[in-house]
């Protein structure tokens, strides 16, 4: 009891430790890149769209343009669009007709852009917008980049990652005449080289950042500070970035207005719940097959990414047990009618272990040592580190590959435990992210620039700001169609009495959906 | 009127500063074209404030039934309610046990004028017949059973007494439930002196177990409007006893205290406030400068608000549309209006039974959650024809109207789960051409000159409050709330809580939970130290940050 009276504080004290110098990690090995994603996030929440990069090389994504035919690298190449442009920096502009296909097909599910292109084109918002942007360069953020340049804006674009690059969509889009500088495999020298030229143009300063990871801000902050003084805004998607960007505020030094798009509601809910609880399921058939009904699953953890594993393991008549450690999510869970047990209790007759915690070493070799022959282990959670793999790789237990993404581990009375990623993001290593999520975050971007471009001056200080309420709502609006979805409108009388406006926003800030 | 800015810092006290949502909603950009509209930056607070009028309820409040929904029915845009404040509305004609049995017709003398002394000769308390207290008695060991968490509160904390010296006035339903945070309180090292809330709410007998036990209890079952403020009064002002603790629902009591006895309430250490209504009366106190003591809104809290919306919704649906029409669901078209906390229970419970379920939204977001929950989002006109029953939960107001009464098809089953009785335009069907016809208690038929019948329940007032029960679970949910925020402001050191409103700390919210889970029998994973340190969390909480959304 007496520990409850006095703890109210300890948040503040939290926020101060201190953050490393997680900027320098940034490009190194696939492996250790996941360290970059290791950084304390109390949310267990994760930024998927920065994340799809950790695997890449293995997922089973469809598009992969990679070909080993050329090995010269193309700083050292000289290339042309058919206009005759030049300032771009790709691996082959030849690939541009690929990549122009499938950036079609990326069209084709987000519809939202394509309706804020269309509802936006005459009025060019962004006319006069310079952005330069850092992420993913893949067909989906095609679409987003594509979007910009019809509202206006002049777009010059990097890669945040050096293995994620979809070459021929960067052919693409440096065919129609965006300066792309990126392609896939590129070195550490490579990557800073890139993000330079993105700036670093004589006769162009940006004005707007369009960043995820924050290595963009993080580089103009350092080598052109006068630059970044100019700028109107900052747009930054990920968890990482967007914990770079407080610290800048926190310590006085953000000069300009950002904003975090990382937070909002929609993204938050597309990117955990209803991702996971469809890629749960996929991830589990692609890779092994099993079978769910009256299968005994524990889950790991009951936040957003928990219950959408529950909801949907539950559905298809699995027994379903839950571990937590917050007692108002595990009240939830218990009210949603699962077993709240500790992990430990049950570990001897569950047949899945899915982990969805955000922490560390969840799984550990004392529990792998008791589980039941055939049991299938994965994380669906953050980063590699729940289940502790380094505990695996020891002498006696023999590690079988039998199939892209599934290990066998074999204790030496023959005892086997499957292994799905290596302990690796189960939703990203084994199914794949669909473009309607990826929609929702590149609405939300495309959005934010807009905001931020387009705010009055004073509306926003030297600070992080959340996207507005309305524009969420806005996001989600955009995305109804979809569903064939006919929202309702209030009636003037009614929005009196409400006391809200007919247009939203229609919750207050604090609402948990 | 408008401050966006208050606003953030109203509702999330706690909040980390850096998250500013940009209040100053923006769209500038044309994106939503049609809404240019002024109105559109009054911010959330401004409407919730100018709502209700400060005092105005206050005169309203003692009246009949059916105008005391008045009281409740100002504007919230979430169609959050507070249960526990509007169990009153329906006390007179609910199906709830624990309807005072022993209230008796017999004894027609008002309290005021009764002199009745308790077995151990105490005099100061004001019940209608001190004689029930063993029945009462019963009840409130009944209730115990399924309080369990303020039970293990009491044997936790009964060697510390965190609340020795506290001098509690309250005014609250006077019910078993009540009784239990009482005793609870009073074991915690308080004292306590205690008043109703609501003219009808009372239970007789359980007011009189209170007074045997020796707390001050002023309140019986059909006060009159000057019995209630009567009651207030003799709580507070008494000789030889200044109250340092206010808990209050609805308002009422601290509004007394703030007009009448200012020099009193200015000593007050802290105000625990539980309904939406006093909430609002409270922010608005605050906003104009005049709140001198701290505010703990127990009302917003996680767990209050999943139970009383999400969780209860879900099992009243189904038990208030089966006691009433004994109506089969599977394969059954329902639309249900609204998806918030209410609806995503309503949904939920139909969907599981079979049900087919169309929703009706205004908001996107809420609309695309229930596009990925599996619902059909309509509009309500295009399904008005084909379903079997409505369900409103939207806390709007004539979300059904006439016109789609009118073009509802014969036998169908129109009920409110939402907010007051506004949602459904009944004033409408009052028209000569309409016969009304009772068929059960809460159940009418409306029949329209052709033959057609539609299903009316509980006359459009809540139909979970009027034709099932609250569980005690539910309220034991916010009578620990509210025993913690009392220990939580009682106990907090000089400064750390000003003259505001603020939100229970979230740590207080977990500690909640955590001693509900007993009854489930759940069992809560510890961190281990290094798996705290990773997260950079405390072992022991609180484990999300603010904003996080469950």
């Amino acid at each position: 009891m007496k520990k409850v009276y006095s703890l109210v504080n300890i948040t503040k004290a939290k926020d101060q430790e201190a953050v490393q110098s997680i900027c320098i990690k940034q490009i190194q090995l696939t492996d250790q890149k996941q360290e970059f994603n290791k950084r304390p996030t109390k949310t267990g929440r994760r930024s998927l769209s920065r994340s799809i990069s950790q695997s890449s090389t293995d997922s089973y994504s469809s598009v992969c343009s990679d070909s080993s035919e050329d090995e010269i690298s193309p700083r050292d190449k000289v290339q042309k669009t058919s206009k005759g442009l030049s300032d771009f920096c790709i691996k082959n502009i030849k690939q541009a007709e690929f990549g122009r296909k499938e950036i079609e097909i990326a069209e084709q599910e987000m519809p939202a852009l394509m309706i804020l292109k269309k509802r936006a084109g005459g009025e060019k918002p962004l006319a006069g917008a310079k952005v330069v942007g850092c992420t993913h360069i893949t067909a989906q953020t095609a679409v987003l980049i594509e979007t910009l340049v019809a509202l206006g804006a002049q777009c010059r674009w990097s890669a945040c990652n050096i293995f994620s690059t979809q070459n021929a969509v960067a052919a693409a889009l440096a065919e129609a005449g965006t300066s792309v500088f990126a392609w896939r495999g590129e070195s550490e020298d490579d990557f800073w080289w890139c993000i330079d030229k993105c700036v670093g143009a004589r006769s162009w300063q940006p004005n707007m950042i369009l960043d995820d990871g924050g290595d963009l801000t993080h580089w103009i902050y350092k080598k052109y500070p006068s630059m970044f003084k100019r700028l109107r805004g900052i747009v930054e998607e990920s968890v990482t970035g967007v914990y770079r960007l407080y610290q800048l505020s926190k310590a006085s030094r953000l000069c300009v207005p950002a904003m975090n798009v990382n937070d909002s509601v929609t993204k938050q809910k597309f990117d955990n719940l209803y991702c996971c609880k469809e890629s749960i399921l996929d991830g589990l058939k692609r890779t092994t097959d099993v079978m769910f009904g009256g299968k005994q699953v524990v889950v790991c953890g009951y936040g957003e990414v928990g219950k959408g594993c529950c909801a949907a393991l539950k559905a298809l008549g699995a027994i379903v047990y839950v571990t937590e450690v917050d007692p108002i999510c595990a009240l939830q869970a218990c009210m949603d009618g699962f077993r709240v047990i500790k992990l430990s209790e049950t570990i001897r007759q569950v047949d899945m272990v899915v982990t969805c915690t955000g922490n560390k070493n969840v799984v550990g070799r004392e529990h792998l040592d008791k589980m039941k022959n055939g049991c299938i282990v994965c994380n669906m959670g953050h980063s590699n580190t729940e289940i502790d793999l380094a505990s695996l790789r020891t002498v006696e237990l023999k590690w079988v590959h039998v199939r892209p993404q599934v290990d066998h581990i074999i204790w030496p009375d023959g005892k086997r435990i499957v292994l799905l990623a290596e302990g690796r993001l189960l939703n990203l290593s084994c199914s794949t992210v669909p473009s309607f999520v990826l929609s929702i975050t590149a609405t939300t971007q495309a959005l934010a620039l807009i905001e931020l471009f387009n705010a009055p001056e004073g509306r926003y200080k030297q600070d992080v700001y959340l996207l507005p309420k309305k524009m969420d709502e806005y996001v989600a609006s955009l995305h109804l169609p979809t569903f064939d979805a006919h929202l309702t409108e209030l009636t003037d009388d009614q929005a009196k009495y409400l006391g809200i406006s007919k247009h939203g926003p229609f919750k207050p800030n604090y609402y948990r959906y | 009127m408008s401050e966006p800015v208050g606003d953030a810092k109203l509702e999330v006290k706690q909040a980390s500063k850096e998250v500013k949502e940009s209040e100053n909603v923006a769209e500038k950009y044309s994106a939503m074209t049609v809404s240019k509209n002024s109105e559109m930056n009054m911010g959330e607070l401004s409407t919730v404030f100018s709502a209700v009028p400060t005092h105005k309820p206050v005169k309203k409040q003692i009246q009949f039934v059916e105008d005391k929904q008045e009281f409740s029915r100002f504007p919230t845009k979430t169609g959050r309610r507070s249960l526990s404040r509007s169990i009153s509305q329906s006390s007179t004609d609910s199906y709830s046990s624990a309807a005072s049995y022993t209230d008796s017709s017999d004894d027609e003398t008002s309290p005021r004028d009764k002199t009745q002394v308790n077995t151990k000769g105490s005099s100061d308390f004001c019940v209608k017949n001190i004689k029930q207290a063993e029945f009462g008695r019963r009840e409130i060991e009944i209730a115990e059973q399924d309080m369990s968490a303020l039970i293990s509160l009491r044997k936790r904390a009964q060697s510390e007494k965190p609340l020795a010296g506290a001098k509690i006035v309250g005014c609250t339903h006077i019910t078993a439930q009540t009784a239990v945070l009482i005793e609870t309180l009073v074991a915690l090292g308080a004292q306590c002196r205690w008043t109703a809330c609501n003219i009808y709410s009372t239970q007789n007998e359980v007011a009189a177990a209170l007074s045997e036990m020796g707390v001050a209890v002023f309140a019986w079952k059909g006060e009159s409007e000057d019995d209630f403020w009567w009651c207030i009064d003799r709580c507070v002002n008494t000789e030889g006893w200044q109250p340092n603790m206010i808990l209050d629902d609805g308002g009422d009591l601290t509004h007394w205290m703030y007009k009448k006895y200012p020099n009193v309430f200015k000593k007050i250490r802290g105000i625990v406030e539980e309904s939406v209504t006093g909430v609002h009366r409270l922010y608005q106190l605050s906003k104009a400068g005049k709140l001198c003591v701290p505010a703990m809104n127990v009302n917003d809290s996680v767990t209050k608000q999943k139970f009383d919306n999400l969780y209860c919704c879900r099992e009243s649906i189904l038990d208030g549309l089966k006691r009433t029409t004994d109506v089969m669901f599977g394969g059954k078209q329902v639309v249900v209006c609204g998806y918030g906390e209410v609806g995503k229970g309503c949904c939920a419970a139909l969907k599981a039974l079979g049900a087919i379920v169309y929703v009706t939204e205004i908001d996107p977001i809420c609309a695309l959650q229930a596009c990925m929950d599996g619902f059909r989002v309509v509009k309500l006109n295009e399904v008005i024809r084909q379903v079997d029953v409505i369900i409103t939960c939207t806390g709007n107001k004539n979300v059904v109207t006439r016109d789609q009464l009118d073009r509802m098809k014969n036998g169908s089953i129109v009920c409110n789960m939402g907010h007051s009785n506004t949602e459904i335009d009944v004033a409408s069907l009052r028209t000569p051409e309409l016969t009304w016809e009772r068929v059960r208690s809460q159940v009418d038929h409306v029949i329209w000159p052709d033959g057609k019948r539609v299903i009316l329940l509980a006359e459009g007032r809540l139909l979970n409050l009027s034709c099932s029960t609250v569980p005690t679970f539910v309220l034991s949910i916010t009578a620990t709330t509210q025993a913690l925020a009392l220990i939580e402001l009682y106990n907090a050191p000089e400064g750390r809580y000003k003259q505001d409103v603020y939100l229970l700390p979230k740590k207080m919210d977990e500690y909640v939970a955590s001693l509900h889970l007993a009854t489930f029998d759940a069992h809560l994973t510890e961190l281990s130290d290094e798996q705290a340190k990773y997260l950079g969390l405390n072992k022991n909480g609180p484990f999300k940050p603010n904003y996080y959304r469950y």
